[in-house]
């Protein structure tokens, strides 16, 4: 009996410790819908995601929903603890959307038609946006892009 | 056999059966088999001159990167297959007014740069691609800026055993391309069966769809298509529609898409389109509404689905005529109060009113939303007391002294009996006459 006390206790204690920590998950590509426009997020070169203040993720197909996301609830997006896009040089790596340098080129489409690419790496940013053409952006030009639909064509 | 032709028809039909052979008829022919001059049909291409067809006929042949620059007709004959052995692209076109027919084209390596497929073009115009058979490939068939296209009779199969959705293109995936034809073809194991991003003015008729990843037909941004008499099964979801006017989609059907988060329709910022003798059979949500409006949904069957309907709040001035509602768990159910869309002359066989008048309209509105489904909405766990006693008593109460479901969403005058919808004009006249309603 004082065994199964403590066993449940210690499950207890487990699950309420590792409910809560407010931290990145990686993006379960082919089981999320996008919290924005609820497509299956597949493709693992392009997912983003938001964790709140509590801790909860959200998920997304696309830099562009993560922005248009933020862009409809400021409030959200100011009080969440990451907003994270992917390396497209590294799938399944997520970056701080912040600080990450978007390519904005018709040569890469990206999921849902902002044609926006995540880099992490200034240089490795510059020497795509020689490859493809396009503009580098940084994330509150792309908050403002999704805002007036600007699709650089 | 002696049937009096005049001369005219005589003209015409010949003049018709000449017809495909048009582009032909001005060229040579050069043909490649094991014994022939030509072994390979990269040189064979390579040799042709604009307008000539290269007929393959049988056999085996590893190659990839055959470029047609030219106009042209590359037609198999006798199962020839093009095996890429996973170096790169199959077929690359690069000039208008191409045919490539019958070829059997297998294994395509995933690429995450280039996107290879087994036939590729960009920027092109009038190109004919039937009767292929595309097995293993990243993408199948991939065209971007182009128009006028025929995909027909073909079948792309993907290997999508143990792979990633990643490391997966779709079977036919068009990008700002316009006037286009997709009919007769079997997708299946790809991430998207067919896959349309600012797509205008195309057709997409009598494709089976099926077991492709996330969706069977997926479209975006694609303004006046139809889409009519194609199955989508098995699949993530079934399809998906978004940011689009004009929408067709008549007489398809749409079954087994079930998943935490699956649904037969997804339909996202839809405007002024209509959806039309449709079966949306066993999917855990058969339509799923968001901020869509003016659409007529009419004449459809929903058929053991989870949901057959969930519209949010965000969808304006929707009809729902004629429907038949049978054995799903909810009929409709939605995420708030605000209720602006209208339903009318469906049959629900939950409705358990009466017809004292006989005018197979039922004398009581019938209130397709419960107030357990609104419950499960908000707290999706309480999905558990399904069908258990505090809910049906809670419904009834409900029922009895509407409180929390929308008012306004409820269906006037119910039909008695399940709508056949093959007689269903005589059947709208009777209840025209009936309701004393003008022609809507």
């Amino acid at each position: 009996m004082k065994l199964l006390k403590s066993v449940v206790s210690l499950l207890f204690i487990l699950v309420f410790l590792t409910g809560c920590s407010v931290e990145p998950r990686p993006i379960p590509y082919g089981e999320a819908n996008c919290a924005h426009c609820n497509m299956t997020v597949t493709d693992n070169r392009y997912g983003a995601e938001l964790v709140n203040d509590k801790g909860k993720p959200y998920y997304f197909d696309s830099a562009e929903c993560l922005a248009a996301y933020v862009a409809e609830q400021p409030e959200v997006g100011e009080k969440a603890a990451y907003l994270l896009v992917t390396d497209y040089l590294n799938p399944n790596e997520l970056i701080d959307a912040h600080s990450a340098h978007f390519l904005q080129s018709e040569a890469l489409p990206s999921p849902m038609g902002m044609n926006l690419t995540a880099v992490k790496d200034e240089a490795a940013a510059t020497q795509m946006q020689q490859e493809y053409g396009g503009q580098l952006l940084d994330w509150n030009q792309v908050v403002l892009a999704v805002k007036n639909d600007d699709k650089f064509q | 056999m002696m049937i009096n032709f005049s001369k005219h028809t005589f003209i015409l039909a010949a003049a018709f059966l000449l017809l495909p052979w048009g582009q032909v008829a001005f060229g040579s022919t050069l043909k490649v088999c094991q014994t022939c001059s030509y072994t390979s049909v990269k040189q064979a291409v390579q040799a042709a001159k604009p307008g000539d067809t290269v007929l393959v006929d049988g056999g085996v042949y590893q190659e990839s990167g055959i470029t047609i620059d030219k106009p042209l007709t590359l037609i198999g004959k006798n199962n020839p297959i093009i095996d890429g052995n996973f170096t790169g692209q199959l077929i690359s076109v690069e000039s208008d007014n191409v045919t490539v027919k019958g070829l059997t084209l297998k294994n395509v390596a995933t690429s995450y740069r280039q996107n290879d497929a087994a036939i590729r073009a960009k920027g092109r115009r009038n190109l004919r691609i039937l009767d292929n058979t595309i097995l293993k490939t990243f993408y199948g068939i991939y065209l971007e800026g182009s128009e006028g296209i025929v995909i027909k009779d073909n079948v792309v199969r993907g290997e999508n055993k143990d792979r990633t959705e990643s490391s997966l293109g779709n079977a036919i995936h068009l990008y700002y391309t316009d006037d286009v034809e997709i009919s007769g073809n079997d997708v299946q194991g790809h991430r998207d069966g067919i896959y349309l991003e600012v797509v205008k003015d195309s057709q997409v008729r009598n494709n089976l769809s099926h077991k492709n990843q996330r969706y069977g037909l997926h479209f975006m941004f694609s303004d006046r298509n139809v889409y009519t008499h194609n199955t989508f099964r098995s699949n993530g979801a079934g399809v998906a529609v978004m940011y689009t006017s004009n929408v067709q989609m008549e007489h398809n059907t749409f079954e087994d898409n079930w998943g935490a988060a699956s649904y037969g329709l997804l339909l996202k910022e839809i405007r002024d389109s209509v959806i039309r003798n449709n079966h949306f059979r066993r999917n855990t949500t058969g339509i799923h509404m968001e901020s869509s409006s003016r659409l007529d949904i009419k004449s459809n069957d929903f058929d053991r689905n989870g949901w057959a309907i969930k519209v949010m709040t965000t969808c304006l001035e929707d009809t729902f005529r004629l429907n038949n509602f049978t054995g799903n768990s909810f009929d409709v159910s939605t995420n708030g109060k605000s209720q602006h869309n209208h339903f009318e002359n469906n049959y629900w066989d939950k409705y358990s009113g009466y017809d004292l008048n006989k005018d197979k309209i039922g004398d009581v509105p019938y209130r397709p939303v419960s107030m357990y489904s609104m419950l499960v909405e908000r707290v999706p766990p309480s999905v558990m007391f399904m069908r258990s006693f505090m809910v049906d008593l809670m419904d009834n109460i409900e029922k009895v002294l509407p409180s929390f479901i929308p008012e306004n969403l409820v269906d006037e005058q119910p039909m008695m009996n399940k709508i056949n919808h093959d007689n269903n004009r005589e059947l709208t006249q009777v209840v025209r006459k009936a309701a004393g309603a003008e022609g809507r």
